[in-house]
């Protein structure tokens, strides 16, 4: 009988024998060994202990080298499974399994949708989805990984495929393929799709049965062979038996609005085809429906509803700095009280102050309003954009608020700051456009000069933050770094020293702020940044950047940079951080005698407040002390395992270390 | 059953915090946790190395992700920075499947080992809470912690994705654990701010000012010691106290311990040194 399958009992001794017979199909592992994804119908990577039926051709090319690798494991725990019958202890349960997985095309345990169960079709079974995409410029590339992204809100498991080392074979067992692909020259395919182009018009027709496709091409109107590429895989997917679900489309250079277009319906399309391969036409539109939000809701004439916002009371106990400058009192009011869950907390604020305590001061504005932001308990917010019962947990039944000033910021009164200090280091910063001359481009408007859009999108991501204060207020290092511009101002500069239009001479002077003592270096925590809200992530990678822009600028002295350097190069030479050589080659002699003085070292090496350890944890010790007494680290480390991989990885990434 | 993990210490737990490594093996075997040694796992960074080049650190910690996958286990940290770095990390491979393909490249390439990111991270703390379980920890508890601690989380794990079932601005967990071991927890507002430990060496003066702010913060709300999650802060905190009141003229003299040490002797491990900072908590102070 035909050899179906292969799995690994239980035993392994991990003697690479089976891996030296067949290593296509056997990985030995630590522990034990597995039978490869890539050569099973199921796609699993383990012991194939559900005896997963293997791939035709493999069985095909390798039937004699599977069994020579079962006669060859010396513990006999490569079990061979041929056409029905297992040899293994349990005869009735393989025969079971091997009936599900033999029948071409069957793969797995699938599940045909009867017709109009949409939740079921948008769940059930496979729901791979294989992205392939030919670039030469990214463009296609950026397409495939958005669609991708898209692909979940249809249910589907997205994957995007480099056309360049693509195994052409292994189209055939896909259900659903999107094709992204540019034209390069005159009608040539991108760089990386033609290896996979040549192998494709090889392939014998019919070879695609059972597989549903659709082409988007890119290319530009101005070259004769418009889309070329694009409409070449089109016409050899169908010749090989493919179903096309949806037309190309061609885009020419500004394709953004016809590639979501197609997108929609491809996506669509591809998500009514089922785990069993089955395309359900008929549920093409309630899946667009679906993923457009439906129409729950949609009531009355207009068919549309405002959703009900509102909320029941929740019992709230709020507290309130309060700061009274002409007696120079601080403290805090607490009032407990019964408010409308769904009322925004600066609703809150002037409910309370309107019914309590005419006194209470705080800013005032519109609900997006930047110069209303207030810390409540820890986070800091525009409170007219949270709601009563979201901006903070509810715990035991009760809310508890702590709303305080912004910190880093002089307090006026109350909750009211002083914006001034911020407003005078961003003044600093001379914070206008000094633009070099450059060639504009006719338009309706005139001659003007553009921007590229992707450019453009970088630079307002980074300064479109709903709040300079708050954002300023969310660096831990503001309130205590004397002259430190801080995250709001320095975002600005680094989206200006970034912008095209920027002259070469204000290029300069923007990079002398940000290398400046009061610039990026003075932020001693990105962190702090990063969690506060949306754009305190995009801001701290920008600064990030800025950071990394003006240590190799500084070629990396100083001490940011020796920091920087010396950790790097200290984790090459073992794989762990050596705190010592870090210690003395950033700190140098004077820090260290510094530090000598000031009992920093003391502390080290007694641990003061801290429990335990040995007093000479090291020999080196005695030798070249303080290094390895008490809790001072050791002078050298002992490497991680396999450390000649970290030392490739660096070599591969940055030779500079 | 005992819970099982791929074991990351930290970036010092192999020298200027070897009280963490220490207290870490003994909590977990009190706890029946198993930590399986990742010994091939580098340093995770700690957002130091990503300053000079972001694809380096990326990879450094995609290498120690593929590693754990291998094993089929989360990795357990007690290092806020190490657990905070790991889990950014993780999440922009995750996100970003083009590079992901990049980084697996360059690990197939170099260590021929490529990772999924079929794999989480968990600190420490949020282990204990989210997963063994706070019931399971107090019926452990040999030595009750009756001593007011503030308890210090960083802002490292407080960010959206990495605290666990804890709140990201107003957590509540360490107050827990505290309470759960016999402790008073003490309400302060400097628990999850930065203490500027990536900037100590660079810029130690802002440093030196923002330690001094929550050492004399736990102090002044009437703390008897500070228990961190994070091994760089509490190293920080605990040598540079003295120099920090110093520049400052803040009263800072608190004793720091990790949150492993502090399990550890809740449960019975280590009476000598819990003895030892009895004496030190009776002593130390203005």
């Amino acid at each position: 009988m035909a050899i179906v399958s292969v799995y690994i009992e239980e035993g392994c001794i991990t003697c690479d024998a089976c891996e030296e017979t067949l290593p296509e199909v056997f990985h030995v592992t630590d522990d034990t060994c597995y039978i490869k994804a890539d050569v099973r119908l199921d796609g699993g990577y383990d012991r194939n202990e559900g005896k997963s039926a293997l791939k035709g051709e493999i069985l095909s090319q390798f039937e004699d080298d599977l069994l020579d690798a079962a006669d060859g494991c010396p513990v006999d725990v490569i079990i061979v499974v041929e056409g029905g019958e297992a040899e293994s202890a349990e005869p009735e349960e393989a025969a079971e399994v091997i009936q599900e997985v033999v029948p071409e095309p069957a793969v797995e345990q699938e599940i045909e949708v009867a017709g109009d169960d949409l939740e079921e079709l948008l769940s059930a079974g496979d729901r791979s989805l294989a992205i392939l995409y030919g670039s030469q410029s990214g463009n296609s590339e950026a397409l495939a990984a958005k669609f991708s992204k898209q692909a979940s809100d249809y249910g589907l498991v997205g994957t995007v495929y480099d056309m360049d080392g693509f195994d052409f074979a292994s189209l055939s067992s896909m259900k659903r393929v999107l094709i992204v692909c540019s034209t390069w020259g005159e009608g040539e395919m991108p760089d990386n799709a033609e290896d996979l182009w040549q192998v494709a018009k090889q392939a014998s027709p019919g070879s695609l049965n059972g597989v549903h496709y659709s082409v988007l091409a890119l290319g530009d109107t101005s070259y004769e062979l418009f889309c070329e590429s694009g409409k070449d895989w089109d016409e050899q997917l169908e010749k090989l038996g493919a179903t096309r679900l949806v037309d190309r489309v061609d885009c020419d250079v500004d394709y953004d609005s016809m590639a979501a277009e197609w997108a929609l319906d491809a996506l669509a399309a591809m998500a009514a085809v089922d785990g069993t391969g089955v395309y359900h036409e008929d549920m093409v539109e309630s899946i667009k429906e679906y993923v457009a939000g439906g129409d729950e809701g949609a009531d009355g004439e207009d068919g549309f509803t405002v959703p009900d916002i509102s909320a029941e009371s929740i019992q709230a106990e709020i507290s309130i700095f309060r700061y009274d400058p002409e007696a120079a009192t601080t403290g805090s009011d607490t009032w407990v009280c019964a408010m409308p869950g769904h009322l925004s907390l600066l609703e809150a604020l002037r409910t309370i102050k309107n019914t309590h305590d005419g006194s209470l001061s705080f800013r005032d504005g519109a609900s997006d309003d930047s110069t209303t932001a207030i810390c409540v308990n820890g986070r800091l917010v525009l409170p007219g954009l949270v709601r009563l019962d979201a901006v903070a947990p509810t715990r035991d039944g009760s809310l508890r608020l702590r709303v305080d000033p912004l910190p880093g910021f002089e307090v006026i009164r109350d909750l009211v700051v002083d914006h001034w200090s911020m407003e005078r280091r961003r003044e600093s910063t001379q914070p206008w456009m000094v633009a070099a001359t450059r060639e504009g481009s006719a338009t309706m408007q005139g001659n003007i000069g553009l921007m590229e859009p992707n450019m453009a999108t970088a630079l307002h991501s980074i300064t479109d933050f709903a709040s300079p204060a708050l954002l300023q207020a969310s660096s831990d290092a503001v309130p205590h770094a004397n002259g430190y511009l801080g995250p709001a101002v320095l975002a600005s500069v680094w989206a200006r020293r970034n912008d095209p239009r920027s002259s070469a001479s204000s290029v300069k002077g923007l990079d002398e702020i940000l290398g400046s003592s009061n610039g990026i270096k003075a932020e001693t925590d990105l962190a702090s940044i990063r969690r506060q809200n949306g754009s305190g992530l995009v801001v701290s990678e920008a600064l990030l950047d800025a950071k990394t822009h003006v240590l190799e600028q500084d070629a990396f002295t100083g001490r940011h940079g020796k920091h920087v350097w010396w950790y790097a190069w200290t984790l090459k030479s073992s794989g762990k951080v050596n705190d010592t050589v870090l210690y003395r080659q950033v700190l140098g002699p004077i820090g260290l005698l510094g530090n000598l003085t000031s009992g920093v070292t003391a502390r080290m090496m007694s641990g003061f407040t801290r429990t335990g350890g040995d007093m000479i944890a090291d020999m080196l010790a005695f030798i070249a002390p303080p290094a390895g007494v008490g809790k001072m680290p050791r002078q050298f480390n002992s490497s991680v395992d396999n450390h000649h991989e970290v030392v490739a990885i660096f070599n591969e990434l940055d030779g500079r270390f | 059953m005992a819970v099982k993990y791929a074991y990351h210490p930290g970036n010092v737990s192999h020298s200027s915090a070897p009280e963490v490594a220490v207290t870490m093996e003994s909590f977990a075997r009190a706890m029946g946790i198993q930590l399986i040694q990742l010994p091939g796992a580098t340093s995770c960074g700690a957002g130091i190395v990503r300053q000079a080049n972001r694809r380096l650190q990326l990879t450094l910690n995609a290498r120690t992700f593929a590693m754990a996958e291998a094993q089929g286990l989360n990795i357990l940290t007690p290092c806020a920075a190490t657990a905070g770095n790991l889990q950014e990390d993780l999440d922009a491979l995750k996100s970003d499947q083009i590079l992901m393909q990049e980084v697996n490249d360059t690990l197939e390439n170099t260590c021929g080992l490529t990772m999924t990111g079929d794999v989480e991270i968990h600190h420490l703390l949020h282990a204990i809470v989210d997963e063994i379980g706070l019931d399971k920890l107090e019926e452990k508890v040999k030595n009750p912690f009756d001593f007011a601690v503030a308890g210090y989380y960083g802002p490292n794990i407080q960010q959206e994705g990495a605290c666990g079932g804890d709140d990201v601005y107003d957590p509540i967990y360490l107050e827990k654990v505290i309470s759960a071991l016999g402790g008073t927890p003490v309400n302060w507002e400097a628990r999850t701010q930065s203490v500027g430990v990536p900037g100590l060496f660079s810029e130690e003066p802002t440093v030196m000012k923002q330690a001094a702010e929550a050492l004399s913060e736990a102090k002044a709300e009437g703390a008897d010691m500070i228990v961190s999650a994070c091994n760089l802060s509490q190293a920080v905190l605990d040598i540079y106290q003295g120099k920090a009141g110093r520049n400052t003229g803040l009263s800072t003299n608190i004793p720091v311990i990790h949150l492993s040490e502090m399990l550890s002797f809740a449960l019975g491990c280590h009476n000598k040194r819990l003895a030892m900072l009895r004496t030190r908590i009776a002593v130390i102070g203005d």
